[in-house]
């Protein structure tokens, strides 16, 4: 049988390519070429500027050095328009080492013409054999640092700009992480049905939804013990169980994790509650939900494991995805390229891993 | 009057059976977990109300209710949530009642006391509301008196002759009274069109087979019979094999 909506899938959601998410900019983009001619000419007026002696005509100098420097620097552009939706495919070091490359070669292309158009086309004893070497060093050596410092300054902007979208994406989503009202109003329901059959248990659903929700309204962009957010997933367990009686099974094989490693908060939770609000309640007869941790090298793994119906409707699926988009912002706002968050799903069962440095909470 | 109370959660329904045995008149005559299960019981029992849940496992309250106003003498339904959807807010202006839960004593008698049927235009309108996405999870039709699902992954193909529409599934075939066009609308990506008279399920899709007229005929994993392939339709049906075959 093949069902359309459960269809082996598999995303990795650590770097999907979205359409910035790359260092270097397009120069294909009209600005950008008006700030490569820009800059082009701020180097060439520097360049014409610096010599000490004064017997040169500083304005032909300029002329000179501009028309040289705009030659490589627009072709440079050209040639890294062209090939950046290649380049990005790669890692970003060797997309960087790629560009860099570009950068000499069209230099050395660029002083090549250069001299010998003007060997040729003037018979100025000057421009000998001797003056060919040094200009070809001079204009390689100039290219070399001026092309380091661009990409490197293409790189750190990224950074900071990422970086930026990072972290306001992670307070507007930890503002959308807030639980389920779904989950609240029928949590008041079991709580409303439980006062008259059972007044303990009534009461203790009632101290967990406080401190459930005394969880969800602090700021998450913190981290906090692992050891309370197992308690705070705890919580929220007992509260489902009660409400959804025997058809919720969770298993917790966690013991290898160490309890004051740090963990952002409220990253668990939303997690389980997908697990079930996606999964377990979908089913009739209901499911275990396997949370599995582990820790090596440093690195903490936690993975949250549970069956799905065999039918999905699409929509519910997007409002998977928020959640999940969610962490993994937060992850990667905390974390860098080290806090992941993978899925996949055979199947009718969605396996789904987060992953981020162990970090010991400073006492 | 019978009621018939349906929520996934044990909870939920001792509650709502208390609130209804409190009041006078109303009597809980059955619980069902699951929309399937009310789809049993409303046979069995003859419920005049519903008091459903929307979400449930396997068939969600609103599949439910459209498969029960299938029935010649459809109970009346009132939904529970705990949240309202957008699918609610069509049903409030169609006046269909719904409960928020955790419900109220006296908001529960005065919906009791209004129920009124839901008719299948108010849930055709629902159906077309985008946001509610909703595609049927079962295809349903009456055999005696009796709604008689069939899962929508265990059907075979759609066949239209003249005025109805067989439905050829894993236990045999059911008639139902669709056209075929809403339900290629409705399944277009699990269904695939052959012909003017046939909807094929892409998942069962075989082979397709020249016969000596010249014909081009389709054969499905799971049954015997072969349909034919028209003209039109031979460019997507050779595209789904291909696809299939990767």
């Amino acid at each position: 049988m093949q069902n359309p909506q459960s269809d082996h899938e598999s995303t990795e959601n650590g770097d999907s390519a979205s359409p910035d998410d790359f260092f270097l900019p397009d120069f294909c983009n009209v600005r950008m070429v008006f700030a490569v001619i820009l800059i082009a000419e701020l180097l060439a007026i520097v360049l014409a500027l610096a010599p000490m002696n004064t017997t040169s005509n500083r304005w032909e100098d300029l002329g000179v050095v501009s028309l040289f420097i705009q030659w490589v620097a627009l072709i440079s552009a050209g040639v890294l328009c062209i090939v950046r939706p290649w380049l990005r495919r790669l890692s970003v070091n060797i997309a960087a080492t790629a560009s860099y490359i570009v950068l000499i070669f069209t230099t050395t292309l660029v002083s090549e013409v250069t001299y010998w158009t003007l060997h040729w086309m003037t018979a100025d004893p000057s421009v000998s054999m001797g003056w060919y070497g040094d200009f070809l060093l001079r204009n390689l050596a100039i290219s070399a640092i001026v092309s380091a410092v661009a990409l490197r300054y293409f790189y750190v902007q990224h950074q900071w700009a990422q970086n930026l979208e990072a972290k306001s994406q992670a307070r507007i989503q930890a503002l959308q992480s807030r639980i389920r009202p779904h989950f609240l109003f029928n949590s008041l329901n079991t709580i409303a049905s439980l006062t008259r059959i059972n007044p303990e248990l009534a009461e203790e659903a009632t101290e967990d939804l406080a401190d459930l929700f005394r969880g969800t309204l602090a700021d998450s962009s913190y981290e906090v013990r692992l050891k309370d957010e197992w308690e705070l997933a705890k919580r929220y367990l007992h509260i489902e169980e009660l409400r959804m009686g025997d058809r919720l099974k969770v298993q917790w094989n966690v013991d290898d994790l160490p309890e004051n490693a740090l963990i952002p908060q409220l990253t668990i939770q939303p997690l389980l509650e997908n697990a079930i609000y996606h999964g377990i309640e979908h089913i009739r007869d209901g499911g275990t939900i396997v949370i599995n941790g582990d820790l090596e090298k440093d690195i903490i793994t936690i993975t949250i494991i549970n069956p799905m119906p065999e039918y999905t409707r699409p929509l519910e699926r997007a409002s998977n995805k928020m959640a999940q988009e969610n962490i993994k912002q937060r992850l990667s706002a905390l974390y860098g390229h080290q806090g992941r968050l993978l899925v996949t799903q055979t199947g009718t069962q969605y396996e789904l891993t987060i992953r981020f440095p162990y970090v010991q909470e400073r006492i | 009057m019978n009621i018939l109370i349906a929520d996934d959660e044990p909870l939920a329904r001792s509650r709502l059976k208390r609130l209804v045995d409190e009041s006078d008149n109303y009597q809980v005559v059955g619980e069902a977990n699951d929309g399937k299960e009310v789809l049993l019981l409303c046979g069995k029992l003859n419920p005049d109300i519903v008091l459903m849940d929307i979400r449930m496992p396997d068939m969600d309250g609103l599949e439910a209710a459209y498969h029960l106003s299938h029935l010649e003498n459809p109970p009346a339904i009132i939904f529970t949530t705990a949240f309202s959807e957008h699918a609610l807010a069509a049903f409030s202006s169609n006046a269909v009642d719904y409960l928020l839960k955790p419900i109220r004593k006296d908001r529960l008698e005065e919906a009791l006391k209004k129920a009124r049927k839901v008719n299948r235009a108010q849930l055709l309108e629902l159906g077309k509301n985008e946001e509610t996405d909703h595609t049927r999870s079962h295809i349903s039709a009456q055999i005696s008196g009796n709604i008689h699902l069939v899962p929508i992954e265990e059907i075979y193909y759609f066949h239209a002759e003249q005025k109805y529409v067989t439905v050829r599934h894993k236990n045999g075939e059911v008639i139902i009274d669709e056209p075929l066009k809403s339900l290629e609308e409705e399944f277009g990506d699990r269904f695939l069109r052959i012909h003017r008279n046939a909807l094929v399920s892409k998942s069962y899709l075989d082979s397709l087979e020249k016969q000596s007229s010249g014909q081009w005929m389709v054969k499905i994993r799971g049954v015997n019979e072969k349909l034919e392939v028209s003209r039109r339709h031979m460019t997507q049906v050779r595209k789904q094999l291909k696809q299939l075959k990767k």
